[in-house]
């Protein structure tokens, strides 16, 4: 109980938004626009999988929504161009993880901050796509809406299998080697070291990871539209973040767990619709978000004062 | 060695000076408030027309989001390239207005186009429709559309966006002045982004059961707000209109979910405001003339110092396939 | 004699003087391909002064953001809110000028004040909490930027400033422009305090080794507190600058000029995990990508291609990511040798 007392404290607080807008707000519970609510988050919930991996390996990853915009246009050019969704699935996770091992590759082949070579990478795809595409729209082939299936047939299996990736995510990084060995790495690489884990291959192969997650959150995301925005990745990298962060992982690497991360992504993707819910004017948004934010960074850090005197 | 690849080096660059000198053709420069937003494309693939017509080179460039700063630094760097005419769309009256001047002094031509800058910073606004009209405009298709009653909503590029702002208080004073019954719920920025037009759309309709139309004020709101709508079964039930180009809107407006999209012809709004510009520096356009006479598209009104491309367009299921941009 | 000699050619080869030459080439490279004669034959493009001038003056409030900053990151530390403050600093400044009525003076003086408390909250709950930066700053980053757009409700410009602020911006005053005078005298004084006094040399003891610097009877936290006050306080100046630039004060401004404080100090060959670097590096920075950023669009090339911008961009991030790689490439090269010599 007290082991997960970070997590529950954002589960709570997310109970608590929830409670309040059943009482004000009862509408936010009608099953069609939560579904589509919690659609339009599955891909973020993707990329905050591999960013909470990539955060407890001590290491931050802040190019993932350039990433990720380059995915999407580069996945709606060869849709555009005829390619079967089956190909273009695994292309676009593949050009993630590529553009991940760029990320890797600096950082655990050079021992270069991540924070300075995604920053970047971040600048340089972010450019290199508008120079590319001038910020026009893509238009996809109609068989890609939904995957080719009903609007909610769609909805639900992007909804499941955002669902699926985070359990087998979430109990693989308890209960398997691999995943205990990205706590081992962030918590002491020196440490890990010495028991026989190679920190430098473990940081690798987290950047390919997320990578590849981004290229399929990508997917995941453009077959709910039929038209992609080269833009569609903006500001997404400070979204997860923050999400991850809010939901009790430590930015020093070594502490905290996807379903934490999940309920902190939750707890922010409520944020915009309950105001809408709620009739609050719009420009409070990014105040609340940041007040979040530092909330959740204060009990933090008021438990880990209380922690290291007791 | 290393001063044989110096005299190289400057031989190279002497070179590639040499070939910029020969053209003494008249050099436009062309800004837009972003560069990627499909808008301002299609104004220059119409810009594009005119230049090569009147054989003048045209440059094009501006920030890559809409970002006054960056559209002063911009214009301070062709004063210094010393180009002959400049066209800005402005994303701030006063602020690009410092530089404008600073332009005029230096002896180039400025005209301004989409979104005028302050009248002593240019000598010409081509006016493709007043923030009034086409707050007015809109205003008024919304109340058509709901027989003058019920609750709309409004996204927005984002709370700070001048022109936004501007379409808006037009909105709304239309609002107050013509139709009571209609209310206006929320208003809902979307940062540019399709997708979170989509996400906001989506709320506004769970939030807002009553709402009858969205009303979308930037071009990516409207195809984001009509996924929305399709998602949420409810076309036809909540209707969307909005500013926005009809190649991105077609889709929707057959479908029935988008009812009108209310647009000047873009691409005329580039060709006419690189007219005006040439014409301008070769002293063919005078201060007080009355009507401009720009290529193939004819003859064009001039009010005060305002050349006027006409009303704003209204496209809809009868007439949005004449039109490609 | 032979002791000298490794370390003058060790000077020779530091980042800073790798960043200079650097700096010198492109200089060069840009004032012989971007400067042109234009068709009524009078010189223009990078190489004019005009030019020059602009370019120190586009820089100014970036440059502020980088040197307030290198403290920062001299701790090992970074805030990502930079930006956002001088948002709110700018908003607050129109404010206090325009809605209550205070003269201009008065009204600089607060905001600066303003910036001065966005610092402290910073520092408060870094060094009080003991909280990493990184996170600490990304919420201020939102608070920070959401609060302006709070107070304005987005919508509200404050124009029409009077002529004599304007002059701070827009004008040149000895020579340079006004505000490059204010640029340099912040230069200088962050300078002395990071190179020329123990205070500032404790940043990089601290930056080195927080431990260490307390046991050697450091007042870290209040060193650290200090060094966040002192970037709110420049975000603030920044903020003014930028007003009297444009003529206008409102709450998108200085959006993204923390992304490129950083990679000016980053380049500037300050290491990202603190202890070392210097002042003069991120000038050189500062530098580096302003004439990048400004010759590419003087170059008939780029600007045929219209693509100045995403160019620029695009070489800033190659730079850096060069910068990083060689600033490593020794340390990797000297760890293979000794693997290499056993076979």
């Amino acid at each position: 109980m007290k082991k997960y007392f970070r997590e529950l404290s954002v589960v709570a607080a997310l109970g608590a938004v929830l409670l309040g807008l059943a009482m004000f707000a009862p509408a936010f519970f009608q099953p069609q626009p939560l579904l589509s609510l919690v659609t339009r988050e599955a891909p973020t919930l993707v990329v905050a999988c591999g960013m909470a991996l990539v955060i407890i390996a001590r290491q931050i990853d802040i190019s993932v929504g350039s990433q990720f915009s380059v995915c999407s246009v580069c996945a709606g050019l060869l849709a555009a161009r005829g390619w079967p969704l089956v190909l273009v699935l695994p292309a676009s996770a593949l050009l993630g993880a590529s553009l991940g091992a760029i990320n890797g590759l600096l950082v655990a082949g050079l021992r270069l901050p991540s924070i300075v070579v995604t920053l970047a990478t971040m600048v340089t795809l972010r450019q290199g796509l508008n120079l590319f595409r001038q910020g026009e729209f893509v238009n996809m082939p109609d068989k890609f809406q939904w995957l080719g299936l009903s609007q909610s047939g769609g909805q639900w299996t992007l909804v499941g299998a955002a669902f699926a990736l985070l359990i087998v995510l979430g109990l693989a990084m308890r209960h398997v080697a691999a995943g205990r060995f990205v706590y081992a790495v962030g918590t002491d690489a020196e440490a890990a070291r010495l028991a026989g884990i190679r920190p430098g291959r473990v940081t690798f192969l987290v950047f390919i990871f997320i990578g590849a997650l981004t290229g399929l959150a990508a997917i995941m995301n453009i077959v709910q539209s039929p038209q992609v925005q080269p833009l569609s990745g903006a500001g997404l990298e400070l979204k997860v973040i923050a999400a991850v962060v809010v939901g009790g992982v430590a930015i020093s690497g070594g502490r905290g767990n996807l379903w934490g991360a999940f309920a902190g992504l939750l707890l922010l993707a409520c944020v915009s619709p309950a105001l809408t819910h709620l009739h609050i004017e719009a420009y409070w948004e990014k105040a609340i978000q940041g007040a979040i934010i530092l909330l959740a960074v204060v009990a933090d850090g008021v438990r880990s004062r209380k922690e290291s005197r007791g | 060695m290393k001063s044989l690849l110096l005299r190289l080096t400057l031989f190279l660059c002497a070179g590639l000076a040499a070939t910029t000198a020969a053209d003494s053709e008249l050099v436009v420069a062309f800004l837009p408030k972003s560069k990627g937003n499909a808008y301002f494309i299609s104004c220059k693939a119409g810009a594009d027309k005119a230049a090569k017509e009147l054989g003048v080179e045209l440059l094009f460039d501006g920030p890559t989001d809409s970002n006054a700063a960056k559209q002063n630094e911009i214009v301070e760097n062709w004063i210094t390239l010393g180009v002959d005419v400049i066209a800005v769309a402005a994303e701030n009256k006063e602020g690009i207005s410092t530089a404008l001047r600073k332009a005029q002094k230096a002896g180039i031509k400025v005209v301004t186009y989409d979104a005028d800058s302050m009248p002593d910073a240019r000598s010409f606004f081509v006016n493709q429709a007043t923030p009034q009209g086409i707050g007015y405009g809109l205003m008024d298709e919304a109340a058509r559309l709901l027989n003058s009653e019920g609750e709309f909503a409004i996204i927005t590029a984002s709370l700070t966006a001048a022109n936004q702002r501007e379409w808006q208080k037009h909105i709304e004073a239309r609002l107050a002045e013509k139709y009571p019954k209609m209310k206006l719920v929320a208003v809902r920025p979307c940062d540019d982004l399709k997708d979170k037009a989509q996400s906001e759309a989506t709320a506004l309709m769970s939030a807002n059961p009553n709402l009858k139309l969205i009303l979308a004020i930037c071009s990516p709101g409207v195809p984001g707000a009509a996924e929305a709508v399709k998602q949420a079964g409810k076309t036809g039930k909540v209707k969307v209109i909005g500013l926005g180009l009809p190649n991105e809107n077609k889709r929707y407006v057959h479908e029935g979910v988008t009812d009108s999209v209310i647009l000047w012809n873009t691409g005329d709004l580039g060709y006419l405001t690189i007219y005006a510009g040439v014409a301008l520096a070769k002293g063919e356009l005078k201060p007080d003339a009355k009507t401009f006479k720009a290529g193939k598209l004819g003859s064009f009104e001039i009010i005060g110092d305002n050349i006027m491309l006409g009303k704003p367009f209204i496209f809809n299921k009868g007439n949005i396939d004449q039109f490609d941009f | 004699m032979s002791t000298d000699k490794p370390a003058w050619k060790a000077r020779l080869l530091s980042h800073e003087m790798l960043l200079l030459y650097v700096l010198i080439a492109e200089w060069l490279f840009f004032y012989f391909t971007g400067t042109t004669t234009n068709r009524r034959g009078v010189i223009v493009g990078f190489g004019t002064i005009d030019r020059q001038f602009d370019i120190l003056r586009h820089s100014c409030e970036i440059g502020l953001l980088a040197l307030a900053l290198t403290p920062v990151i001299l701790t090992a530390g970074i805030d990502l809110s930079v930006g956002s403050l001088l948002g709110l600093c700018a908003i607050l400044f129109g404010k206090f000028w325009h809605d209550a009525g205070l003269s201009i003076p008065v009204a600089a003086v607060l905001a600066i004040g303003c910036g001065a408390i966005g610092g402290a909250i910073n520092a408060a709950l870094i060094t009080t909490l003991r909280l990493p930066p990184l996170i600490v700053t990304l919420g201020t980053y939102s608070l920070f930027r959401g609060l302006a757009e709070a107070i304005t409700h987005g919508a509200v410009t404050y124009t029409d400033f009077p002529e004599s602020f304007l002059f701070l911006g827009q004008e040149r005053w000895l020579g340079l422009p006004t505000q490059a005078w204010l640029f340099l005298l912040v230069a200088v004084a962050v300078w002395l305090l990071v190179h020329r006094t123990t205070f500032g040399r404790s940043f990089r003891t601290i930056g080195f080794s927080p431990g260490g610097a307390r046991y050697a009877g450091l007042p870290v936290n209040r060193r650290l507190a200090l060094v966040y006050v002192l970037a709110g306080i420049i975000s603030a100046l920044a903020a003014i600058i930028y007003t009297a630039r444009l003529g206008q004060a409102k709450a998108d401004a200085g959006t993204g000029y923390e992304l490129f404080a950083i990679t000016a100090v980053v380049l500037g060959g300050t290491s990202i995990f603190g202890g070392s670097g210097s002042v003069h590096g991120t000038l050189l920075g500062v530098a580096a990508i302003a004439v990048l950023k400004n010759g590419l669009a003087c170059l008939p090339v780029v600007m045929r291609m219209n693509a100045a911008e995403e160019m620029s961009g695009l070489l800033t991030g190659a730079l850096l990511l060069l910068a990083l790689t060689g600033s490593v490439l020794p340390k990797i090269l000297s760890t293979l040798r000794p693997r290499r010599q056993p076979a």
